[in-house]
């Protein structure tokens, strides 16, 4: 997937910049809307159809949510970090880190919301927090505990990054690697609205 | 399209998903899940390329990309591995339910 999204930003990059007039690449504005509530509302059923998933939430109780609240509160400290170091505004910041992993929604939703420049950041940086976790993941699983290892992950933990959790912890770990990518998923849209909302006014 | 809307469609999406998706459209669902991904990613790499001055603005942005994965991979292994040993590790999950 990581492949097939990347040589579609080029495809994207080079038709933007060699062949496609500006009426173009306003109708494929347009298009991004549209693509961006088709994938939202397919999102919300998978979400909302995983019954079973919901069950072993309630089996496994409040402490379910300890690893995606790490996650979110690790996130945003790491956007607060970034936004001193780059000399960055602390709004973009936060929520270019709030994408944890998903740079499909973030890098799309932040272009919508802010800007292409900082829509960029936001793909390129949680791409690269997926490329780098696959890394993380035994180095975590080995040394600190495999709950860790689920935290560099973030959104992804209940996709791409689950055959490499499932292969370095147990399967304890994966079912918690399962749910904190739900929640994460389910957290995302909502934290990166909240945050462009709450810094913005 | 503003913020709300988008997540007013996660959330009918959801209710869907809970009360009436038949289980023989996930299929369909995953695909239409993959494919708005990619026309999202297109649009999107559509609009940067529009932009003049992109090209040198790249190298620029793959540096402030790179600290931003970086500090937040940091960020979140910090905050998760004291949680996991006072709340998870050492129990089993399903013991929780026990106390």
């Amino acid at each position: 997937m990581i492949i097939a999204a990347v040589l579609c930003l080029i495809l994207g990059i080079t038709c933007g910049q060699l062949f496609f007039l500006p009426k173009t690449v306003e109708f494929f504005s347009q298009v991004a809307d549209y693509a961006l509530i088709l994938l939202m509302f397919s999102v919300g059923i998978s979400v909302g159809e995983n019954k079973l998933l919901f069950r072993k939430m309630q089996e496994y109780n409040v402490r379910v949510l300890v690893i995606p609240i790490g996650i979110v509160i690790g996130s945003l400290l790491g956007g607060i970090a970034g936004s001193i170091a780059l000399q960055m505004p602390l709004r973009e910041s936060l929520c270019i880190s709030a994408g944890m992993g998903w740079y499909s929604l973030s890098g799309v939703l932040l272009t919508d919301l802010i800007g292409a420049e900082i829509g960029t950041i936001a793909f390129l940086s949680n791409i690269l927090r997926e490329i780098l976790t696959f890394l993380l993941i035994p180095v975590l699983a080995k040394y600190l505990n495999g709950y860790t290892a689920i935290a560099p992950a973030g959104a992804t933990s209940s996709d791409t990054s689950l055959s490499i959790l499932m292969k370095y912890t147990d399967e304890e770990v994966a079912m918690m690697a399962v749910i904190n990518g739900v929640l994460c998923t389910s957290f995302i849209p909502i934290l990166i609205n909240f945050l462009y909302g709450f810094f913005g006014a | 399209m503003g913020p709300i809307s988008i997540l007013i469609f996660l959330l009918i999406g959801m209710v869907i998903g809970w009360k009436c998706f038949p289980e023989k459209w996930n299929k369909l669902n995953i695909n239409i899940q993959l494919a708005s991904t990619l026309v999202l990613i297109f649009s999107m790499g559509v609009s940067l390329g529009s932009r003049p001055g992109f090209i040198h603005e790249l190298a620029n942005m793959g540096l402030r990309s790179f600290v931003f994965a970086a500090l937040a991979i940091t960020g979140s292994i910090l905050v998760v591995y004291p949680l996991t040993r006072k709340y998870l590790v050492g129990m089993k999950l399903k013991e929780c339910d026990e106390e």
